[in-house]
Formats: C-alpha cells, structure tokens, sequence
C-alpha cells in the first residue's frame, strides 16, 4: 500500500517539478539561515557565520540531487531531460531529421505493410468459429487430386470417422430469382445441412437449415446472403418466412447470413467466395450415383485430434471403401485431409515469405542510410559529446543519451510508416491475387501497431549503437586538440563498410525483382493457346420459366448469336458454357475414356467439359491440329460428334489420328455418351497460364445443354463499345434474360497473371526503394569523404594536382566500396536466388543475363552519385581549401 | 565506534525522525536536526542530502505530512508532523528495534562473557 503510494507520488513528481524546486530551495534556505542565525548568537561574525554554516551544512546542489531523486522516478527524469535535448537537436538540424526520418518510413513503411499482409492471411485464423480446427477433405482419383467428393462417399465418411466432429460439403450453382421484379442471376450454394453453421456463429436473421431439409428433391428453404437481403429486398427483416421464387419454383427464406460472409476456400475448388444465397442438398446423398463427385467438403476434427491422425484414419477409411465398393476401387479412390487455412494460403505463402524476407533487407539498408547520416553528425558532434566527457558524463549515460535520440528518430520513422504504410495497404489491396480473400484492408490494429513498434525500436538501436559507441569511445585530449579533423580518415572506414553493405543487399534485390520481373514478362508473352484481344464476354443465364427445354435454351442462344453477328465490327461470336481463365461458376471436368476402352481403363483420366456452339473457336483464334470445327449442320441435326484438344487425343490414342475414333464423354448431369471426333485443337489454357491442368472436351450444346453459359464476341472495333450493343441484342431477344459480367476477355487472362504481378510489383518497389536509398548513401558518403578531405585535396592541387586526377581519386575511393558491394551481392545473389525458384516461369533463378543487369545497374548508379561529389571536388579553390583548415 | 560522530545507520533514521516528532509534536527541518544532535549530544549528525530526502520519503508513504508555517525568528518553514500511519509505524518500528537491540546485547554479552 505505502509503495503504491510511493510510486504514485514519484509520478506525479515528475509533474510538480518546477514548483516544488522553489520549495525545497525555500526549505533548505531556512534551514542554512537558522544555521547562520545561531552561529551569531553563539558570537561568531556575520561572515564567519555564514561560512560556517555553508560549511556544516554541506553541498546544497548534492542535497537538492538527492532530494530530487527521492522526488521522481529517475529513470523517467533522464529520459524526459534525454527527449528534450533530442528534440532541440533535431529541430536544430531539420535537414538532417527530414531525411533520416524519410529514409526510416520508407523501410519501416513497407515492412508494416508487408506484415499487416502477412499477419491478415497468412497468422490470422479464418474468420470461423473453431476455424483452427477445420480441415478440407480432397478425394485423390488415379490420375486427379484434390477433387471433390460424391454423395455416397460423404455419407460413409459422416458414418465411419472418429476423428470428425462434422462433415459439411458445397456445391457452388447457379441460378436465377424470377417473380418480383428484374429476373437475376445468383451464384447458389447448395450445401449440406450443417454447411452455413460450421462456417458462421449464427445468422444475421432467422435460422440455419435444419437436417430435415435436405434431400426432400426440391428445395423448399433458401438462406439469402447479406448483399443479396439489402440490394434486392431492401433489407426488410420481415422476409423471413417469405415465399421467393428460385428459378420459377416457390422457396422459403428461412435465413439472412452475417455481412461480410465469405466462403474461404481454396483456389481451383470452384467454390467462388462471394455467394448469393444456399439451399440445401435436394438429393439424398446416400443414394447418389457414387461416381458423381462434385462436392467439397469441408471438415471440422474433434478437439485434440491431429492432422496426421485423421489423414491415418481417412486412409484406413479409404481402404475400407476400395475394398468394399468396385466404384471406388475403380476410381483408386484415395482421401486426403489438410488444414483449411494451409490450403488457402499454399500459393500465396511462398510470395508472401518472399517479399517479407525483402522488406527486410529494405529496412537494412534504410538502417544502413541512417546509419551513415548519424556518423558524420556523430562526427560534427564529437567536440560536443568530448565536452560533456570532459565535464563529467559518464560513458553509459552519453550513450544513453545518443541512443534516446536514435531510437526517438526511429518513432517518428514508425509513425510514418504507419501512414506510409496504410496507403500501400491499398496498393496491396488492388494488386490482391487469389488466395487472399482473408486480407483485411487496415494498418491500424494491434499486431500490426506492434510489430511498428517493435521494428522502430530495434531499428532505432541497430542504426545508432554503433555511432554511439564509436563516438564516445575518444581520447579526449586528442579529440580536442585536433578538432576532431585527424582522426577523419579512420572514421570513414564504418562508413565505407555501410556502403558496402548497402550495395550488396540492393543487388539482391534488384536480382530478385529482376528474376520476378522476367517471371511476368514470361507470362505476358505465353501463348494460352487462343488470342484474347478484342474479344468481349458476357454472361447469361437461361434458366427461367421460359428456357425449360433444352430447345429453348438452343433456339435462344443461337439466335443471339446471328443477331449480334449481323452488327457492324463484329467479327464472330461464340457460346460456351466455361470461359478460360473464369473460375466463379464450378468446373466441370469429368473421366472420358476411348470407346471399347476396357473396365480398368474407364474411369481412370478427366478432362474438363465445355459446351459450346459453333463460332466459339473463330471468335478466340485458337488453332486446329487436326479435323474440322463444329457446322451448322452439326447443331440442327445434333449429331453425335465432339472436339478434343491435343492433350486428350494423345492421352485417348497416343500416336494415332483421334480423328474419327469414338469417345465415351460425359454430357452434362452425368448422363454419358459416345460421340465421335471431329476435331483436334490446340490446348487452351483455362486455369493457369503456366500448367496444363487437364485436357479438354468440346461438346456440341444441343447435346450437352446448360443454362449458365457465356458469349466471346470478336470484333475489330474497341471491345468497350460492345456493351450496350451486347445488352440491346440481349434485350430484343428476352427482356427477361439476366445479363451479367460484361468483361473484355482480356481481364480473365490478366487475372491470371495476377499473382506474378503481385510480387513482380511489389519486388520492383522493394528493388527501387533499395537502389534510391544505395544511391543517397554512396552520395553522402562521397560528399562527406570529399568535405574531410578538403585540405588535402589543397595541398595537392596546390602542389599540380589535375582537376582529372582529383576526380578520378575521389571515384576511385567511393567506388572501392561500391565495387566491394557488387562482389559480395553477386554471390549473396547467386546463392539466395535459388530460394524463389518456385515463384519463377521462363527464366532460371541463376539467370546470368538478369544478374549481370543488377550489376551494371548498382555500379551505374554508384557512379553516378559520386559523380557530382568528385565534380566539387576538382571545382575547389585550392587556397580556400588550404584556409579550410 | 570508530568516528564519534557517527553516520546514521541506514534504516534507523526513519525511527530517529518519527520518534522526534511524537516528542516534540511539529518541526521544521533544522529542528530535527538540532534536536537529534543535542539527544546524542553531538555524537549524532544528520546530514542535510539524507534528513531532507529522507523527510520526503516518510511523508511519501503517508507516515508524516507537512505544512508551511512562521518559525521562532519570523521565517517561512515547513513543518512536519507525524500522521496516524506514522504513529503506528514508530510503534512497529519501535518494538522491532527493541527486540534486534535486545538480540543483538545478548549476543554481545555472551561473546563478552
């Protein structure tokens, strides 16, 4: 209790400070008078009174420091009397603390905004309950892994698993809101019934599916995304318990979902993050066809239960399947579990660690630079911290003082930062690749502050221990005598040494962006197999009460398509059910194999199934290998006749013509059917542009009809002006029809470069920083070597000297270190590179073409910062440089 | 003891100040001093940058207070008076004095003996 007190009066000392000096000085004043006032009583002179009191009394300033430290926290006092001189110093020399603090918000800047990104994705847990608990069931096919799962399988690992609290799965639809109102596309969700609560607390309103919706064949409850309930129902709490209409049919709407759901799941599992609204299964699962996959399940183990456990329980469960059902032994069936946020993340975690290692050695070099700044200001202080010496400060407490003063330097770096910081969150934000649905857009929270913190703190005593150290370790008599000027020589070798470093840390970034850089000139320049220029898409459902015979859908499209292709500008339009590179509708991919292919062979190989009209392949250039493209004939008669690309004829008939052979396909609804090829083209990337994921199957759409499909339309006009032409053909045709998603295809291959972009942009930033911060650094160290070096640059142009000489030995000693730094940054480089290999397409990690760039770039550079130093140099007056001294 | 005028043992010059003041009621710096000197007749002589600290540290814990008033010869000074903590505090301190002075007498006793 009395310490308490102590420590609450010492606080508040600190506060009352000046008023209770006079106090004490009062107090302490009386005393040494009643002193003096007996002394005369006792007989003594006024003057030896006075003396002698002084005497007994003792040293008033000692007793007033020792009172003050009872007073206060002493700690605090220093620090507060350090702060204060900090900042007169600082204000003194606003140059000097406008660059230093430039030079740290750059560095910190980017760290803080490199780790907010890494803490939202990659250290945060999902935002759902339990979420480190939940987990992603992949289904492993002979040839396939990470796919989805079948009804029947679901089932019998709900039944057989201990190691699972709950299995929930998804399958991500569409579908089309009719009745009131603009008929609308909506991305549907059919789920299980447990799906929506394993993902979310609770809903916003109403409730989640009970188990006893599901499997009643026709949906008769829907929950409505947040976004959906406000823009379509103008958020009105009374619809629940309202009847909507879902594709024609009446539906309940049982359930409003929190704001700001999103469904997290891995990229290329076809389960978009934004859904409009779930219904659950219409099927029973157990009684499903066991070899129609086609949902992802997501999965939450029982507390205490480990990965490795459950992956041990899935395959013994796997086992028991294959050897129980001839589907799954046909299938090789294999499961596989893994941590959902591990799935999400495992693309991005590798550019995410790249890029933090890299703003990392940014921050060095921003270290470094400020470094170099507080060593010639150490230098111009030396007399004044001599003096402090001189006088009687402790080593310790100058030190102290000087590392207040670097570390208050480095707060106000991270206060930058933090703004810098923010602004480059939105930069992130717009450069965001998939994969990083979780990256929350703010700076401004705990961890991140403190990460600010810490990394200003530390940065603060990494950048001034040396030149606090270096600075007091003086012999004084010397310093003072000489003025500090002879000892010039050997304090430039930290700074050289500053340099050094500085430079090889740029060149490894550079190399590193450089490699990044090519990575997406690469990808810029890889052919996907089609050409996506001026081409326009556009998204279309036909699923309304009109479009309920595949004629219909047929008629429709069709129709459209000759319409639009009348217009002017327009070269060709094509239909198809999946564009490339557009991953929000769910893939369709499924076996195929050769007809007469015997039992082990079916169900062994998949390829992705895409449905399509004629005019699909014109209108995107792709090329054929071999046969023809679909005719019209082909549509009006609906024959039996399908188009593969070269990956799946080679997989079907090796060396043989496909040409005419027959193929078992899958036409929609996992309904099969032979058909013949016709044709062969040339693989289309639709995934990525770097992997052929799968084969390809072209089917004709009045066999394989479906109502989601989209439009490619080629024109030799600017793309943009299609739109409203688009939605006018639309119109005329049905003005019911939902139009959605206009976008040049351009922007999907775009899309598919994000990632590369990503960290090529950011690495470029990063590579820019650094050479901008070398280059401030070998300036001022060459302009600081050249002020030293004055008199000496006197004495020798006094002496003959050429002003060509001058200069080439004030780049010769700059470039020493330059020079010094491209060596050892060649080999740190050619020993880190290797670590990005997998962030990297059409170039090798050890490049010599990029990293021999890096160099001549860094040694350019050099040059040109010392350039304008050495100029000065050979323009000196060598008498008012002789007088400098 | 090797100086006759001896340091205040570290510890006891919170009792002596205490004690002095729940004998002669409030007092001003100088007269503490004065008076320990005169009880220890001139053995014991506080210094000025200890009583002054220590007289701060006392009325930080709440065992004194303090009062600016006129001295005798018509000066400003601040007095100090003990509170009621400070009351029960020089009774603690009191008898944990006695029994360490009694334990150590003993102990000397015994050596002597």
């Amino acid at each position: 209790m009395s310490r308490m007190r102590m420590f609450g009066s010492r606080l508040l000392g600190l506060f009352r400070k000046r008023g209770s000096d006079a106090n004490l000085d009062a107090e302490l004043h009386a005393h040494l008078d009643a002193l003096i006032n007996e002394n005369i009583c006792r007989g003594m002179s006024v003057e030896e009174a006075r003396f002698a009191a002084r005497r007994e009394f003792g040293g008033i300033e000692q007793a007033k420091e020792a009172y003050r430290e009872q007073r206060i926290l002493p700690f605090v006092d220093t620090l507060l009397q350090d702060l204060h001189f900090a900042f007169r110093i600082f204000a003194k020399k606003p140059g000097f603390t406008t660059v230093a603090i430039a030079t740290l918000a750059l560095g910190i800047g980017a760290n803080t905004a490199i780790f907010s990104v890494v803490h939202s994705v990659l250290l945060q847990s999902l935002p759902y309950p339990a979420a480190d608990r939940l987990t992603v069931v992949w289904s492993i096919f002979s040839n396939e892994g990470r796919g989805p799962a079948s009804g029947p399988e679901l089932v019998h690992l709900r039944d057989r698993s201990r190691l699972f609290e709950e299995f929930g799965g998804i399958w991500a639809q569409s579908g089309a809101l009719t009745g009131d109102g603009e008929p609308e596309h909506v991305r549907l969700g059919l789920v299980t019934s447990n799906f929506l609560s394993m993902l979310a607390a609770k809903p916003q309103l109403g409730r989640f599916f009970l188990p006893e919706e599901q499997g009643t064949f026709s949906a008769k409850s829907i929950i409505l995304s947040d976004a959906l309930w406000r823009h379509r129902f103008g958020a009105n709490p009374r619809l629940i318990g309202q009847s909507i209409r879902l594709n024609g049919h009446p539906v309940t709407v049982v359930g409003i979902l929190p704001p700001n759901f999103k469904i997290i799941f891995p990229e290329g599992s076809s389960v978009p993050p934004e859904m409009d609204a779930f219904v659950p299964f219409s099927s029973n699962l157990a009684q499903d066809a066991p070899d129609q996959s086609y949902i992802r399940v997501v999965s939450r183990l029982r507390k205490g239960a480990t990965v490795p456990q459950a992956q041990a329980e899935l395959d013994s469960i796997a086992a028991q399947l294959r050897s129980e059902f001839t589907v799954f032994s046909e299938q090789a069936l294999g499961l596989q579990v893994v941590p959902l946020h591990g799935d999400v993340v495992r693309n991005v975690r590798p550019a995410l660690l790249t890029l933090f290692g890299g703003v990392s050695l940014v921050l060095l070099i921003a270290c470094a630079n400020v470094a170099n700044l507080l060593l010639s200001r150490a230098n111009e202080r030396r007399k004044e911290i001599t003096l402090r010496t001189a006088v009687g400060a402790a080593r310790g407490r100058v030190i102290r003082q000087l590392l207040t003063e670097s570390i208050l330097l480095s707060c106000f770096g991270g206060a930058a930062a933090l703004v810098l910081g923010s602004w480059a969150m939105n930069l992130l934000l717009s450069l965001r690749p998939a994969g990083m649905e979780s990256l929350v857009p703010t700076v401004f929270s705990l961890p991140v502050f403190g990460f600010t913190l810490a990394l200003s703190l530390i940065s603060g005593t990494l950048f001034g221990l040396a030149p606090a150290l270096g600075t007091t370790s003086l012999n004084l008599v010397e310093s003072l005598k000489e003025g500090g000027r002879s000892l010039a020589t050997a304090r430039q070798q930290p700074r050289n040494i500053l340099v050094t470093a500085e430079v090889a840390l740029g060149f490894v970034l550079l190399a590193g962006a450089g490699l990044l850089l090519r990575t997406l000139a690469s990808l810029l320049r890889v052919d996907p197999g089609f050409n996506s220029q001026r081409v326009m898409t556009v998204r279309l459902s036909a699923s309304g009460v009109k479009y309920q015979t595949p004629e219909a859908n047929v008629h429709f499209f069709r129709e459209l398509q000759k319409n639009l292709s009348a217009n002017n500008g327009i070269d060709s339009v094509g239909v198809i059910s999946h564009l490339p590179f557009d991953d929000t509708l769910p893939n369709w991919y499924s076996y195929y194999w050769r007809e007469g292919a015997p039992k082990t062979e079916q169900n062994t190989i998949m390829a992705d199934h895409r449905s399509i009209l004629p005019g699909y392949f014109q209108s995107l250039g792709a090329q054929f290998v071999a046969g023809r493209d679909f005719d019209v004939m082909d549509v009006e008669q609906n024959r039996p006749v399908v188009i593969v690309d070269e990956n799946v004829a080679a997989r079907a008939w090796a060396a043989d013509s496909a040409v005419g052979k027959k193929l078992n396909v899958e036409n929609g609804n996992f309904v099969r059917d032979t058909v013949e090829v016709i044709g062969v083209v040339k693989h289309i990337q639709s995934h990525s542009l770097t992997d052929q994921v799968r084969g390809q199957i072209y089917l004709l759409y009045p066999r394989a009809v479906r109502a989601h499909m989209a439009l490619t339309v080629k024109s030799s006009i600017d793309p943009q002006s299609l739109v409203s032409l688009i939605r006018r053909e639309v119109t005329n045709l049905d003005k019911d029809m939902p139009v959605y998603g206009i976008l040049p295809m351009n922007d999907y291959v775009e899309k598919a470069r994000r990632s590369a972009r990503f960290t090529s942009t950011l690495a470029g930033i990063m590579a820019a920083i650094a050479v901008l911060l070398a280059c401030t650094g070998i300036y001022s160290v060459a302009s600081y070597s050249v002020l030293q070096r004055t008199g000496e640059i006197g004495v020798r142009m006094a002496l003959g000297a050429k002003p060509a000489e001058i200069f080439a030995m004030i780049i010769r000693q700059s470039m020493l270190s330059v020079l010094a730094g491209v060596g050892i940054g060649l080999a740190l480089s050619i020993g880190l590179t290797p670590l990005l290999s997998h962030l990297l397409f059409g170039v090798r990690p050890s490049d010599p073409l990029t990293i021999a760039t890096a160099g001549i770039l860094l040694f350019g550079i050099g040059m040109l910062a010392c350039y304008l130093p050495a100029r000065r140099a050979t323009q000196l007056d060598p008498i008012a440089a002789l007088r400098y001294e | 003891m090797a100086s006759p005028r001896g340091e205040v043992l570290q510890g006891t010059l919170d009792l002596i100040v205490l004690k002095t003041l729940d004998a002669l009621g409030p007092l001003h710096g100088y007269g503490i001093s004065q008076r320990v000197q005169q009880v220890s007749e001139d053995l014991l002589k506080l210094n000025q940058g200890t009583l002054y600290p220590a007289l701060l540290r006392l009325e930080q814990r709440g065992w004194i207070t303090s009062k600016w008033g006129i001295s005798d010869n018509n000066r400003k000074a601040k007095y100090y008076s003990l509170t009621r903590a400070g009351r029960k505090q020089l009774a603690t301190e009191t008898a944990t004095w006695e029994r360490m002075a009694g334990v150590i007498s003993r102990l000397l006793g015994a050596e002597g003996a």
